[in-house]
């Protein structure tokens, strides 16, 4: 990617662009469920009777708000008996398109599988249905395109552990030294086959328990129905109860990291990341040294959130596109 | 750098690498159920393949979950098992499960589509798709079989209930009502959809679904 304003120290064009995509993703993740729940309402004919009930509290908004938009598309109402009402039909079909999240989702009627998945099913279940196929279609053709793109635009969690390293330069402010201890870089290698190893002896996923996204995905869906099914039982309002021990581990990852060794997940650990770098090892796009307009100043070295080295041009398969 | 520090950073290298790897392969066992032991008899949704073969294909993704217009699929935790008695087993922690006495399956009726949602829906072929017409459904889907329990159901025990028989999809083919409302249920046409168990007005529940032998 051409820097054309070396010199300015304001965030650049393409990091608002990647917040944006990341907060996103985020909501859409959160969403889901909630579609899911809408459409649940729709079918049982409760939804007007729920939306009055939850007024006020975030389920309902939440689901006014859904009810809004899906209303508002074409075909989203019908005039019948001289009223106008929700179409029904066309709603439900088209909440069909919404499922799951940044692990393995739909959106908008695209099925796209995190190849991670598709690797532990495969080597587990030793088989390769078309199905899987078919859905991995987008996410293989962009990472052999732009790398790992997915870890710093998408990733729910790459967003929440960037947040702790902001947690680690307040640290820094307050005159604080958080550790830096640096893990060989092979390691990442070595969890996805032993994890990709132990998936195929035991016939069950492993690295599917602990790669983010996933369990991202999974606390998402808990924590959204835990929360519309004690509103349904009258106990309205937020609740956290829905949180389980994904939350801990994530968080306490995240404090790991602002402490002890600055993004250890995504830089030595994370299988998902050492897939997504073997498939996008040889992309075309990727961050290059302008050779003749680097003034040596070193500033990129601390910056990357990955430890690579940009002014050697040292990023190799790790990269991931995220530009900072 | 001198030799002895050479090596003892190789060593403490392969050591927190090491460290890594058996600490996150470890933790992904252990949220698997690994520490519950055996695995539990637990409802699939329709198409599910054997459960051997279902936990190795299913990527415990939640899209099932995320289609079902009855909401029926829940992720099998300690949690949303409690209610049931169950508790998932090595592998089972957040697969999707069909409780019936929660929510049954209504084989996607007046939901959108020709292919069963759920089904549809998963990415891994853990559920084979199965077309939304009687027969197919007939064919297809065996996600169990109705069992009726004759020492505490209203029926065989004098009264005349038949609750059951009314919520059957199959009426008078899978559950058809004998002398005094008697449910029966025929082992070829029971899909095992569970709207019987959800409906049986008898707590515990006279009639459940049970899986079929493996
Ligand atoms: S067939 Fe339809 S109603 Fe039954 S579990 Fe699947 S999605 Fe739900
Ligand atoms: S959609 Fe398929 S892979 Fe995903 S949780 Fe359901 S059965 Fe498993
Ligand atoms: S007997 Fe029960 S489980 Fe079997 S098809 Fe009828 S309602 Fe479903
Ligand atoms: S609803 Fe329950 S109690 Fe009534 S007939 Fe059926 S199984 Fe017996």
């Amino acid at each position: 990617m051409k820097n054309k304003s070396p010199s300015s120290r304001a965030p650049h064009k393409l990091q608002i662009a990647r917040r944006t995509v990341q907060i996103l993703a985020l909501v859409v993740a959160l969403t889901i469920p909630i579609v899911s729940r809408y459409a649940n309402y729709i079918s049982a004919r409760e939804l007007d009777k729920n939306l009055a009930r939850f007024e006020g509290t975030a389920q309902g908004r939440a689901l006014a708000l859904l009810d809004t938009t899906f209303r508002a598309m074409p075909d989203g109402e019908t005039e019948r008996v001289g009223r106008i009402i929700r179409n029904r039909d066309v709603i439900l079909a088209r909440t069909q398109g919404f499922g799951g999240g940044p692990w393995s989702g739909q959106i908008a009627g695209v099925s796209m599988t995190d190849p991670l998945a598709a690797a532990e099913a495969i080597v587990a279940h030793k088989r390769l249905p078309w199905v899987l196929v078919v859905s991995l279609v987008v996410p293989i053709l962009g990472t052999l395109l732009l790398g790992r793109v997915f870890c710093s635009w998408i990733c729910p969690m790459g967003f929440l552990f960037d947040l702790g390293d902001k947690l680690r330069s307040l640290a820094g402010l307050l005159e604080l030294r958080p550790l830096n201890i640096r893990f060989p870089r092979w390691t990442m290698y070595a969890l996805l086959g032993a994890g990709l190893g132990l998936a195929f002896l035991s016939a069950e996923p492993v690295l599917s328990y602990v790669y983010p996204p996933a369990m991202f995905t999974r606390e998402a869906h808990g924590f959204v129905f835990a929360n519309f099914d004690r509103a349904e039982e009258g106990s309205l309002g937020l609740n956290f109860g829905g949180l389980t021990s994904i939350s801990i581990i994530l968080g306490g990852i995240m404090l790991f990291e602002a402490a002890i060794s600055r993004r250890w997940w995504c830089r030595y650990v994370c299988p998902g990341g050492a897939l997504y770098s073997l498939i996008g090892a040889a992309r075309p796009v990727r961050v290059r040294l302008v050779e003749d307009r680097c003034t040596k100043c070193a500033l990129c070295v601390p910056v990357c959130p990955m430890g690579l080295n940009p002014m050697h041009n040292e990023m190799g398969m790790a990269c991931d596109c995220c530009g900072v | 750098m001198s030799k002895g520090i050479k090596r003892r950073e190789f060593f403490g290298r392969i050591f927190a690498a090491g460290l890594s790897l058996a600490g996150v392969l470890g933790v992904g066992r252990w949220m698997g159920g690994a520490a519950a032991g055996e695995r539990v008899p637990v409802i699939r949704p329709p198409g599910a393949l054997p459960e051997t073969d279902f936990l190795a294909a299913c990527i415990r993704c939640s899209r099932c979950i995320d289609a079902c217009p009855n909401q029926c699929i829940t992720a099998f935790t300690e949690t949303s098992g409690l209610e049931h008695g169950l508790a998932p087993g090595r592998g089972q922690r957040n697969t999707p499960a069909i409780f019936p006495r929660r929510q049954a399956c209504v084989l996607c009726q007046g939901a959108p589509g020709d292919v069963l949602l759920c089904t549809a829906a998963c990415p891994t072929g853990a559920l084979v798709p199965i077309a939304k017409t009687v027969d197919s459904i007939l064919e297809n889907v065996k996600i169990g079989i109705a069992v009726v329990d004759e020492n505490i159901c209203y029926s065989f025990q004098g009264g005349a209930c038949g609750v059951c028989v009314r919520a059957c999809p199959f009426e008078d083919k899978a559950l058809r009502a004998g002398m005094w409302e008697k449910p029966i249920v025929d082992e070829e046409f029971c899909v095992g959809c569970g709207l019987c168990e959800r409906a049986c007005v008898r707590y515990p529940q006279a009639i459940r679904v049970e899986l079929l032998e493996v």
